[in-house]
């Protein structure tokens, strides 16, 4: 509702400004392209997200002053507090790094957003910046064009540069212009009425404009040019810092419990300074006066003594919030519960992580591996058997022997209420999450699809085995038991294969390749059962009857293992996408392990 | 150096199919690395066990990894720089 009404009241407001003032149009075209070439310039920097910032960003926040660091300088280079938190948020959610780590960045990134400042007072406004925006629009336009990723990526960067210069320039020129006609520093108000309502000025031009950015380079071309007052300026960019964190907020509705505690932490921290600001202002106005005069600037240089402010009261935040950073953590986790999720739900499937590739693959394979525990319980109740059983270290012969009544479970019941829509919001995620990214990277997410196929087409495949196996386990017929015993023992050690796969801890012994073994072993039990089937019927110990459900109920098993195998070397494959590739591709298929299986009877 | 060649060298090192190629046979290398190491700690274990069938299913998991060893050589061999014809 509030967003249908707002859209068209601010077209109306901006409109009524263009017809009256052809300056406040140029001052609007600029924030426009300044706001274009932010969003150019996060578009750059996703393209490089491909594994370098993902990589570095889990290597440099193992420690609060990594993260901290990490904050800073990520913020500078890239000139985006936005597109830092909602990277971190991303990797929150996907709990790749520790709400602490991600604490940490996001107060980094608040003082690495200052820098922005700095560059534009100390440059932006010294210099004929449209002098340096031309070149690097055009020679970023034509890098666009380029099929290479990376050159496609710095190709968005440069022009993002360059429409951010531009923009500047056209909010200089606007605001410069404006003097002669107009003096807004006549609106200006004293005191604390005036900070307080260019507070609020600065907050609602941050939600507005969605970036703390252009509402500062407003402030500082405005300063500049004169038209606001250096007092309201300062009062501007602590609202400024206050309304940034909205972003965060929208951007964390959509992600997991720990992505809204970090947006928590960011509302905190920036309210916290902005407080501690407004109390604190007139003494850190005297600050700033000291220190720049230490640097020397000049006395009347506002824009660059604005640059101070913006600095200084960001790292008194720090300096405030660190030690009671661990604290904030915890206050934050008892305050933000999780919502009350089934197992269908999707718990690490959010836009946020949309975003970003890597990122949107790792949580499309930690929701696969969800679908699996939640497929593995209905599959160790088809096989009536314990999961906690087969998952633990017991030989599973013994399992299997004291196992020895049905357990009634409604595979469809269970299957639609805990598989099927959780598989739904997968395959949707990977449709969407796919468009923005590179052909090795959707082929991985189409992995991850076909194992979550794997997965559901094992669930029906125990709904076809699960009345047998419930009817010859309590059967008068002790080859009919022990022959469906063989068949549970078979299918539980593949559970349990891939459990040991699942949990391994950098030992070489088990990757995935470790699952060959049981396709090794399915292949030895059915020619086993060959034999074993004709010296049964021959004997008269089972009717024909009875043979073609074994035979029927082993193809069953073996199809069975060949989903979970599959699914299995997909899910758990770790490190590196070119490493998951290698091991895929020498694992052995149907042909080579029948060749296998001839070579080792020959040895023996 | 010109922009376009500039651009080119560029790409070539960003997107090449050559670095495309090394990588893949850098990865292969180290999981070949793995088997064998993993193929050396089965054998001492084989050559530390005494049960009959123990030793039978070392036996037969030596010779899995062996299997996929000999595969992802085959593979790295394959992966060899082919001449370009330049």
């Amino acid at each position: 509702m509030m967003r249908k009404i707002l859209l068209p009241i601010i077209f109306s407001f901006l409109a009524y400004g263009f017809w009256i003032s052809p300056n406040f149009k140029e001052i609007a075209a600029g924030v426009a392209i300044f706001l274009f070439g932010m969003l150019a310039l996060e578009e750059g920097f996703k393209m490089f997200t491909g594994g370098v910032l993902e990589s570095l960003l889990r290597k440099t926040t193992d420690k609060l002053w990594k993260s901290l660091s990490f904050g800073v300088i990520s913020t500078t280079l890239m000139q985006s507090s936005s597109l830092v938190s909602v990277i971190t948020i991303s990797f929150i959610s996907a709990e790749l790094i520790p709400l602490t780590a991600g604490v940490g960045i996001i107060f980094g990134a608040n003082l690495g957003t200052t820098t922005g400042a700095w560059l534009i007072a100390g440059f932006g406004l010294k210099v004929k910046i449209s002098a340096y925006a031309m070149p690097m629009l055009v020679f970023g336009v034509i890098l666009i064009f380029q099929k290479s990723k990376g050159l496609k990526g710095i190709g968005y960067i440069l022009s993002g540069l360059g429409f951010l210069f531009l923009g500047i320039h056209y909010m200089k020129d606007g605001f410069d212009a404006f003097k002669g006609t107009l003096d807004l520093t006549t609106y200006a108000v004293e005191g604390y009425p005036g900070i307080f309502l260019f507070v609020l000025i600065g907050l609602l031009a941050t939600v507005i404009m969605q970036s703390s950015h252009a509402t500062l380079v407003l402030i500082i071309t405005a300063l500049a040019a004169h038209q606001i007052t250096y007092e309201n300026a300062l009062a501007l960019a602590i609202g400024g810092n206050i309304g940034t964190t909205i972003t965060a907020i929208i951007g964390a509705l959509g992600s997991n419990v720990n992505g809204r505690r970090l947006a928590g932490a960011h509302l905190i921290f920036n309210l916290a300074t902005a407080i501690v600001a407004i109390v604190t202002i007139h003494q850190l106005k005297d600050a700033v006066d000291g220190i720049s005069n230490w640097l020397g600037i000049a006395d009347d240089d506002h824009t660059l003594k604005l640059a101070v402010f913006h600095s200084l009261f960001n790292l008194i935040g720090i300096v405030l919030m660190l030690p009671f950073i661990n604290m904030m953590v915890k206050v934050l986790t008892r305050t933000i519960k999780p919502r009350e999720l089934t197992s269908a739900q999707p718990r690490y499937l959010n836009t946020a992580n949309n975003e970003l590739p890597d990122t949107a693959i790792e949580a499309v394979r930690k929701e696969t591996l969800r679908l699996y525990d939640n497929a593995s319980e209905i599959i160790a109740g088809g096989l009536s058997l314990p999961l906690e059983g087969i998952l633990s270290e017991t030989p599973v012969e013994e399992i299997v022997a004291k196992s020895r009544k049905p357990v009634a479970i409604d595979i469809d019941e269970s299957y639609n209420q805990t598989v099927k829509s959780l598989y739904g919001e997968i395959v949707q995620f990977i449709s969407m999450a796919q468009t923005t990214m590179q052909p090795d990277q959707s082929n991985e997410l189409f992995s991850l699809r076909a194992a979550g196929r794997d997965i559901v087409e094992a669930i029906k495949v125990i709904k076809h085995l699960q009345k047998n196996l419930a009817t010859y386990l309590v059967s008068d017929n002790e080859h009919m038991r022990q022959e469906y015993d063989l068949i549970r023992t078979r299918l539980a050690s593949v559970i349990r294969a891939i459990e040991v796969v699942r949990q391994r801890e950098d030992d070489d012994s088990s990757t995935v390749l470790s699952l060959d073994a049981q396709k090794l072993a399915m292949v030895e039990y059915e020619n086993s059962l060959d034999i074993q089937l004709n010296s049964l019927i021959r004997s008269d110990l089972i009717t024909p009857a009875m043979s073609i459900s074994l035979m029927n109920d082993s193809g069953y098993a073996s199809d069975l293992t060949k989903n979970l195998i599959q699914m299995g070397e997909i899910l758990f494959s770790t490190g590196d996408m070119g490493l998951r590739d290698a091991e895929r591709s020498i694992s052995l298929d149907e042909d080579e392990v029948d060749e296998l299986l001839q070579e080792t009877k020959h040895t023996n | 150096m010109n922009i376009h060649k500039l651009i080119k060298k560029t790409e070539a090192f960003l997107n090449s199919d050559e670095r495309k190629r090394k990588q893949k046979r850098k990865y292969l290398k180290e999981v070949i690395h793995k088997l064998k190491k993993h193929e050396k700690a089965l054998k001492v274990k084989l050559d530390k066990e005494s049960s009959g069938g123990a030793k039978e299913e070392l036996e037969k998991e030596i010779a899995l990894v062996r299997a996929q060893r000999k595969k992802g050589l085959k593979n790295l061999k394959a992966l060899k720089k082919v001449p370009t014809g330049k």
